[in-house]
């Protein structure tokens, strides 16, 4: 295929490289003022990148030689990547604001963070995946030290960077025994060498390609750094953590898995077997003491990282396709919870963060509360909610294969998370009002709580057909 | 011979001189040391033919990265000898680390010879007499154009955020404005006047 | 490869008679001092020197982290460099593919170059 073909295969990407350049010279020479152009401006190039990754050229295929693929996959991980990446840009002006006006650096940074992750959703080679993945990571370090005179938010850029490049050079380390062994670093030379056995050179390759895999959706035990990053970054910062590169190194994780790795699945088995328990019951156990919303919406994405981890266990395109469905509901809780937390300031307009400071919101901001505790029931995956039909799918799934017995002990580990979401329910319920928060005066920000809260409200069973076909389109792909 | 002769020579030296990065007191010595262990890396890269490579590791490494290490440990304002003191105290951390990496390494060498490296059934086969840096450049610009253009974006990355990290506009400063200067003719700034004796200036 | 390795022998060679001759210019009068009993060292002319005074301060002076962004600029920019040798080098076989290739990815950093001027990252004062 030539290189014309090949790049009008990588559009979505492209249009995001040229729309950042572009904007990027508007922030040189216009300046900070051009923030809320550059704004929107990125959030509507996002738009046009996700149309262009639904209806690739020529109907999808292989680029550049099998480096980059554009298939169904790629287009459900991309849409939902550039869907949270258009929703963190957006609600970011009005929380940076208080402080000085918003640089417009940070759209432009969530662009090019989102074409790495375009990168590694349709990462046919370990050089794309590495590429993709720094790109992103990069991106990440500097935006969640992007209030640089904040102590906690430089302290959250340094930890995520060190730690980060570490895992990085695990990655690297894994991707090069895997070239060493096996002679080449496309997938699917990668996996025909698998197909003749795996040796322990491979082996070991695989293992520490899984770890640095898992290190970057925060699985544990390599989800030490994801409490203090999600923590000390600025809120709109944050939010995209919890839902843009968890998607996209998620669909990473399941493509090189089942691509890549696909005939040692018994090798990667376990250990997506070992990480989906641990997070599960890290996730969950760990949470109950915290008293800060944040950091307990950070064991909450390792808990729910388990859980989707459970759908990869099954290996088949069912549990992929739960994988996928996982990912999709759980973007609109996170994204919707965050949107909560980000209403949370004092009359002063100072962000607050305890748990305490939610105590009878129910009274004094009745529609607010109603919606944060919809995504809290949903994120626990009680029946009503929308939360719980990916939860079942992972496990039936899982118990599709035989394995019902880690189904049954996945269902156990549910119900330990269930009691933090449940105690913050709780606290805004029937506790003792505390000092009312500042009233909202976004419109954009009320609108995409709405949304969200339809989505995983039981309204959002509706979309059970159409999410449940392009998830498996999506997942038959791969196979 | 004498290459048999070099890469002891070379491999001796890259590891004595890790060894006195990590054990070097003074923080600046030890940037030094671990210049000369990236030289001596970079003999050891043509010693296997990987010429380009060593070029890149003299350039980038021993020009930019080591440079960039040295203003690093200028910047930090710490007092090194009393992070030596808890030295004892940090000991069998240390020795549990040393214990995981040497657990690591002899798993490395088992892993080595428990499977042949089948670099012959690699998509991309080395040319026969065609150096190295050139059967790079082939691939570089053409196969993999993909990924070197992304590498340029994280470069770029890499730019934005040390300007928007580190930079900040100081007030006060008088910066230089070419356009200004060039744009300054003769008749804004001076003033031929035919001063009558005896009468006071205007200025 | 030996073949590659071998066409370095001169330079290697060269080194090791540059090595060899420094050290012995450095040690040999060291040795000589030592050995005639004239090496007399003494606190005042082990001091650095400094214009005459007595050193000010330690010598290891805190840096402006202005120096931490230009170092930045400079690693980048010769990466950026070391990309241009083996595209020099293939560019007869990989044509006008190649060349494109090229001046894509200096358009990225010069724009990237064109920001920091913009900035102001690059003046000092």
């Amino acid at each position: 295929m030539s290189n014309t073909a090949s790049l009008l295969l990588t559009l979505p990407e492209l249009i995001l490289s040229v729309g950042s350049l572009a904007l990027l010279m508007v922030a040189a020479f216009v300046g900070d003022s051009a923030t809320r152009a550059v704004t929107w401006a990125s959030a509507a190039l996002l738009g046009v990148a996700a149309l262009a990754a639904l209806f690739p050229a020529n109907g999808g295929g292989l680029a550049f030689d099998g480096l980059y693929h554009a298939d169904a996959f790629s287009a459900f991980a991309k849409l939902l990547i550039y869907i949270a990446a258009a929703v963190s840009v957006v609600v970011a002006p009005r929380f940076f604001e208080r402080a000085a006006p918003l640089r417009a650096e940070y759209p432009i940074l969530i662009l090019l963070s989102s074409i790495g992750m375009g990168m590694m959703v349709s990462a046919g080679d370990m050089l794309t995946l590495y590429v993709g993945l720094e790109l992103q990571s990069l991106a990440a370090y500097v935006l969640a030290s992007f209030m640089r005179r904040d102590s906690r938010s430089a302290e959250a850029g340094l930890k995520y960077f060190v730690l980060g490049a570490l895992a990085s050079g695990i990655l690297l380390y894994g991707i090069s025994l895997v070239y060493g062994f096996t002679g080449t670093t496309l997938f699917s030379g990668v996996a025909r060498a698998f197909g003749d056995g795996l040796s322990t050179g491979e082996l070991f390759g695989l293992v520490f390609v899984m770890a640095g895999l898992a290190f970057k959706i925060s699985a544990v035990p390599f989800h030490m750094w994801t409490p203090d990053v999600y923590e000390g970054a600025p809120t709109p910062v944050t939010a995209f953590f919890a839902s843009a590169p968890k998607v996209a190194a998620m669909a990473l994780l399941v493509r090189v898995a089942v691509e890549a790795m696909g005939p040692a699945s018994s090798a990667w088995q376990q250990i997506v077997i070992f990480s989906a328990l641990a997070s599960t019951i890290l996730g969950g156990v760990a949470a109950i003491g915290q008293t800060n919303i944040k950091r307990l919406l950070a064991y909450s994405s390792i808990n729910n990282v388990g859980f989707a981890l459970f759908g990869l266990v099954a290996g088949t395109a069912e549990g992929v396709a739960a994988v996928m469905t996982y990912m999709a509901v759980y973007v609109a809780m996170t994204l919707g919870s965050f949107l909560c937390v980000l209403q949370m300031r004092n009359a002063a307009g100072e962000p607050i963060e305890t748990i305490e400071s939610l105590s009878g919101l129910s009274r004094t901001r009745p529609a607010l509360a109603a919606a944060f505790a919809m995504f809290m029931f949903s994120l626990a995956g009680i029946p009503p909610l929308f939360g719980f039909w990916p939860k079942f799918l992972v496990f039936d799934a899982v118990v599709g294969v035989g394995l019902w017995p880690l189904a049954m002990v996945g269902i156990a580990t549910s119900v330990i998370g269930a009691f933090y979401y449940l105690k913050i329910v709780k606290t805004m319920y029937f506790d003792e009002p505390a000092p009312a928060y500042a009233p909202v005066t976004s419109y954009t920000e009320g609108t995409l709580i709405a949304v969200s809260a339809l989505f995983v409200s039981p309204l959002g069973y509706l979309a059970i057909p159409a999410l449940g076909a392009a998830s498996l389109a999506a997942a038959r792909s791969l196979f | 011979m004498i290459q048999t002769i070099a890469f002891y020579l070379f491999a001796t030296l890259v590891i004595a001189s890790a060894a006195l990065t990590i054990v070097a007191r003074n923080p600046v010595h030890s940037v030094l040391w671990l210049i000369l262990s990236f030289f001596n890396a970079a003999g050891l890269m043509v010693l296997v033919g990987a010429e380009f490579i060593a070029m890149l590791l003299v350039i980038v490494y021993v020009g930019a990265v080591a440079v960039l290490f040295l203003f690093v440990v200028m910047m930090l304002d710490i007092d090194f000898a009393e992070l030596r003191a808890g030295y004892a105290q940090y000991l069998p951390f240390g020795v549990l680390l040393v214990l995981v990496l040497s657990a690591e390494m002899i798993f490395a060498v088992s892993a080595w010879s428990a499977g042949g490296i089948a670099l012959s059934a690699s998509v991309a086969p080395v040319p026969e007499g065609v150096p190295n840096i050139e059967a790079l450049g082939t691939l570089i610009y053409t196969r993999y154009l993909f990924i070197f253009e992304g590498a340029g974006l994280v470069l770029l990355v890499a730019m934005i955020g040390a300007i928007v990290l580190t930079h900040r506009t100081r007030s006060g400063t008088r910066p230089q404005n070419v356009s200004q200067q060039v744009k300054r003719r003769p008749q804004d700034a001076v003033r031929k006047i035919d001063q009558p004796v005896g009468q006071g200036m205007d200025l | 490869m030996a073949s590659v390795a071998a066409g370095y022998l001169p330079i290697l060679l060269f080194l090791g008679v540059a090595l060899a001759l420094s050290t012995a210019f450095v040690l040999l009068p060291m040795l000589v001092s030592k050995a005639t009993g004239s090496s007399n060292p003494y606190a005042d002319k082990l001091a650095e020197y400094e214009c005459g005074f007595p050193a000010f301060e330690d010598s290891r002076a805190q840096f402006d982290v202005r120096f931490y962004l230009v170092a930045i600029l400079f690693i980048i920019f010769d990466l950026e460099a070391a990309f241009l040798y083996p595209w020099a080098v293939s560019l007869g076989a990989i044509g006008f593919g190649g060349w494109l290739a090229m001046m894509i990815f200096l358009a990225e950093l010069t724009l990237g170059f064109v920001y920091a001027w913009k900035k102001g990252a690059l003046e000092w004062e």
